[in-house]
């Protein structure tokens, strides 16, 4: 059976679930909630590629060229946020929230 | 290629890069107020450049610039601008004056600036990613405090995934209409044939990107917890252009590219509308914390600004930039009011700290009265002008129960807003306030002038609005 | 008929290691299974045509935002194995959650149809003849200037951010004082001296950089020991 555009797209979307997934999951350790979050971006790209090479159309690739830089930066701030959150905290629990709630 | 469209832009971004390098050789004493005010001075250029621009469309199609993008604009500038000012005192007093904290505060502004010029859904990730970018930061600015660095991570983790979802829609409203351009995504919505499931999918994906921007109910968990632990100018900022910039964003993409399909999205409208309206009453009686109380407040505020857009015309779109320029001045007001809760040097957030201002401080508890009537909608300030023209817009396309709704949940809102009056005028007082600096005064005073006298000249307003819509909607 | 194979042997390694990286017990794991699904998306890549965007994935998330992630799981003492008390509570909302999602896409995905005009539509046709990289260089230098400029301002916002949170200068650590090290001259440090015959090295002794006093001044000291070797950049540092 010869590969078409559905299943790129049924990888994707495989993917972006298992991102989800990840991020329901792993609700207490913010590093694999960010990792999931890689995941959703990578399925998003993945999408891009087979539109733009099933549509013959440039566009797609372009942006998923910028949505990769785009992760990078946002991989490096999320990072960042969770070190100084560590250093206050001295855990990576999100959900423990005991300061605010209301 | 007509470039000089984003002059505003990149002034912007030219002189953000100037301040920082700036900001790091001059290593004087008062360099974060020095950089302070070359940013207020960059967004006063870059309103002026804004001022004096023509239209049209440039970059390929990817960047516009109408009167609907100037509006947006310039009340993003003004709600930043009016943050920062309140931000230089606060930030010095709170030990964490570094110069970089108005230099990320103009690139999301520059961030927002692409956002209201955008004209294709990859301008719009972009611009949405610089200015989110921007604010994760700025959320976690105040790094040894527990509570900000919370209000960072949780921030940045749901916003995350809103953008993921936002950026996944938008790659399904790519593959299904092959083109990411708004005019050409309004050709292909127009032709029925065009319009697969793939493609409502894709505009529901992208509109619950956008709703979890404006902090619409159901996705609205982020808002009380950064509001709470954000400090308190990051918060005002966030109450105030981001939410500009983010429903421009949506009245731009639900009117210009989907504006076919507004129709069947229309109920979809609705229902956030309603629910942000009853969960920001409703959720409000409880709080405690004032800037808690100022969270759900702005949920309630952007369902009524929701209103105007699932009316759909000429009407309900001024009526909501109206409402948004109103309802950034009230926040203006009440978060510098906030801004002035400190005693003996430490920041206080209760709303029972409140007590005895009407005494203390006639003039401060003055001005926060004003806001809170405004914000409850009491005839003749401000806030009553924003809800008329948004809910005589539902009634003209026969929306009654939306209406009825809205008045409804403003009179239960009436109810938290009028409490705080009664505790500042009413309660037992406690011990004045610490001196509050001039900056904050300014501010608190400009904003809470235009929200008392906004009924004497609301003619320049309504008619740049008024032209906005119109230009908009074509 | 190859590239089936290639294609599925990728996808299916792909989609394993993507829910190891959520499933993993330890996050360390997760990285590394991170790493191994950039690998076979940029393998995806290839066969769908993207070669430049193959080529940065690998070069960009494996190369940096993977051991980034590694580096940070490293850093941070975590006690992981605490965090994860909520997975048995969450797997079946979690996988709930997934099930609903997937069928909903499942179900819009299979009737994938092009709009009918989307030939006009086009923004950006791939050109005959044109390496993939050359094209989509010529694309964003020109049509999309404007969010290559973005996309630089978002980096540098990323630079700006990390370095505010997470940059303290410690008074006790030591900097490296670049002018210092620059600026050293060679006659600080270094003498070339010639010896006749039948002489002592110590009578040449000149020491050019005020040091301690040394501790048996009455040994001979060898020629090269003036200065010793590359101090002058850290002699700088403890200065200061």
């Amino acid at each position: 059976m010869a590969v078409g555009l559905t299943h790129y797209l049924v990888v994707a979307a495989i993917l972006l679930v298992l991102g989800v997934f990840g991020i329901f999951l792993n609700r207490k350790n913010v590093i694999v909630i960010l990792m999931s979050v890689e995941l959703i971006l990578l399925s998003v790209n993945l999408n891009l590629v087979a539109f733009s090479a099933a549509l013959g159309d440039l566009a797609g690739q372009v942006f998923a060229l910028f949505v990769l830089t785009v992760a990078a930066a946002e991989a490096a701030i999320g990072l960042a946020i969770v070190v100084v959150y560590f250093r206050n905290r001295s855990t990576i629990q999100v959900e423990d929230v005991t300061l605010m709630r209301g | 290629m007509n470039w000089q469209l984003a002059w505003p832009e990149i002034a912007l971004a030219v002189c953000g890069m100037a301040i920082l390098i700036f900001g790091v050789l001059w290593k004087g004493r008062s360099n974060a107020f020095a950089c302070s005010m070359l940013t207020a001075g960059a967004f006063l250029l870059a309103a002026l450049l804004v001022l004096s621009q023509g239209g049209g469309l440039g970059y390929n199609g990817l960047f516009v610039v109408d009167p609907f993008s100037s509006y947006l604009k310039l009340l993003i500038l003004a709600g930043a601008a009016l943050s920062l000012i309140l931000s230089v005192d606060w930030n010095e007093r709170e030990g964490f004056q570094r110069f970089e904290f108005p230099v990320l505060m103009l690139f999301s502004v520059t961030g927002m600036m692409v956002m209201a010029s955008a004209s294709n859904l990859m301008t719009l990730y972009m611009g949405l990613e610089l200015q989110s970018l921007a604010l994760y930061v700025l959320a976690a600015f105040n790094r040894d405090d527990a509570r900000s660095s919370e209000a960072g991570l949780k921030y940045f983790v749901l916003s995350a995934l809103a953008s993921g979802l936002l950026l996944y829609g938008i790659s399904l409203c790519y593959g299904f209409s092959g083109t990411m351009n708004f005019a050409d995504l309004a050709k292909a919505a127009a032709n029925p044939a065009g319009v697969s499931p793939g493609l409502i999918v894709g505009i529901v994906f992208v509109l619950v990107g956008l709703a979890f921007k404006i902090s619409a109910v159901p996705f609205h968990m982020w808002t009380p917890d950064v509001y709470e632990g954000a400090p308190t100018p990051v918060t005002l900022f966030f109450a105030t252009s981001p939410k500009v910039a983010a429903m421009g964003l949506l009245l731009r993409v639900m009117v210009g590219p989907f504006g076919h399909l507004l129709p069947q999205l229309q109920s979809l409208i609705v229902l956030i509308s309603i629910a942000s309206m009853v969960l920001g009453a409703l959720a409000a009686i409880g709080q405690t914390n004032i800037k808690r109380l100022m969270a759900y407040s702005s949920i309630g505020h952007m369902g009524y600004a929701l209103i105007g857009l699932a009316a759909g015309t000429t009407e309900g779109i001024r009526g909501v930039l109206i409402y948004l320029v109103i309802y950034v001045f009230m926040t203006v007001a009440t978060f510098a009011g906030i801004g002035a809760m400190r005693r003996n040097g430490r920041t206080i957030e209760k709303i029972s700290d409140l007590a005895g201002l009407g005494r203390n401080d006639p003039m401060l508890a003055l001005i926060l009265v004003i806001c809170m009537f405004s914000l409850a909608g009491i005839p003749l300030l401000s806030g009553f002008f924003a809800k008329l023209y948004i809910f005589l817009a539902a009634v003209q396309v026969g929306m009654w129960t939306l209406a009825v709704i809205g008045v409804l949940t403003s009179v239960i809102g009436a109810f938290y807003y009028i409490r705080v009056i009664k505790v500042m005028y009413f309660d037992q007082p406690e011990a004045p306030f610490d001196r509050r600096p001039a900056s904050l005064s300014f501010v608190a005073v400009a904003a809470g002038l235009f929200t008392t006298f906004f009924f004497v000249f609301p003619a320049p307003i309504i008619g740049a609005a008024q032209v906005a819509a119109k230009a908009l909607l074509g | 008929m190859i590239a089936s194979i290639a294609f599925y042997v990728f996808a299916a390694i792909l989609l394993v290691s993507a829910a190891m990286v959520v499933t993993a017990r330890n996050p360390v794991h997760s990285v590394l299974f991170l790493i191994l699904s950039f690998f076979n998306a940029a393998a995806l890549f290839l066969l769908a045509g993207a070669e430049f965007l193959a080529m940065i994935l690998v070069i960009v998330y494996v190369g940096a935002v993977a051991v980034l992630f590694l580096f940070v799981v490293m850093m941070l003492d975590v006690n992981f194995a605490e965090l994860r008390g909520g997975f048995q509570r969450y797997l079946p909302v979690g996988a709930t959650v997934g099930a609903v999602l997937f069928v909903e896409l499942a179900l819009v995905l299979g009737g994938w149809q092009i709009a009918p005009d989307a030939g006009q539509l086009r923004f950006a046709p791939q050109p005959p003849d044109v390496h993939n990289t050359a094209a989509l260089g010529r694309l964003i230098y020109t049509d999309y200037v404007l969010l290559f400029q973005i996309a630089g301002l978002v980096l540098m916002v990323a630079m700006i951010g990390a370095i505010v949170l997470t940059l303290r200068e410690r008074k006790t650590s030591r900097h490296q004082s670049i002018a210092a090290q620059v600026g050293r001259d060679v006659r600080d440090t270094l003498e070339l001296v010639n010896m006749p015959l039948g002489v002592g090295v110590s009578e040449f002794y000149r020491p050019l950089v005020e040091q301690p006093p040394p501790l048996h001044s009455d040994q001979p000291v060898i020629a090269h020991a003036g200065g010793g070797h590359g101090d002058g950049g850290h002699h700088a540092a403890e200065k200061r």
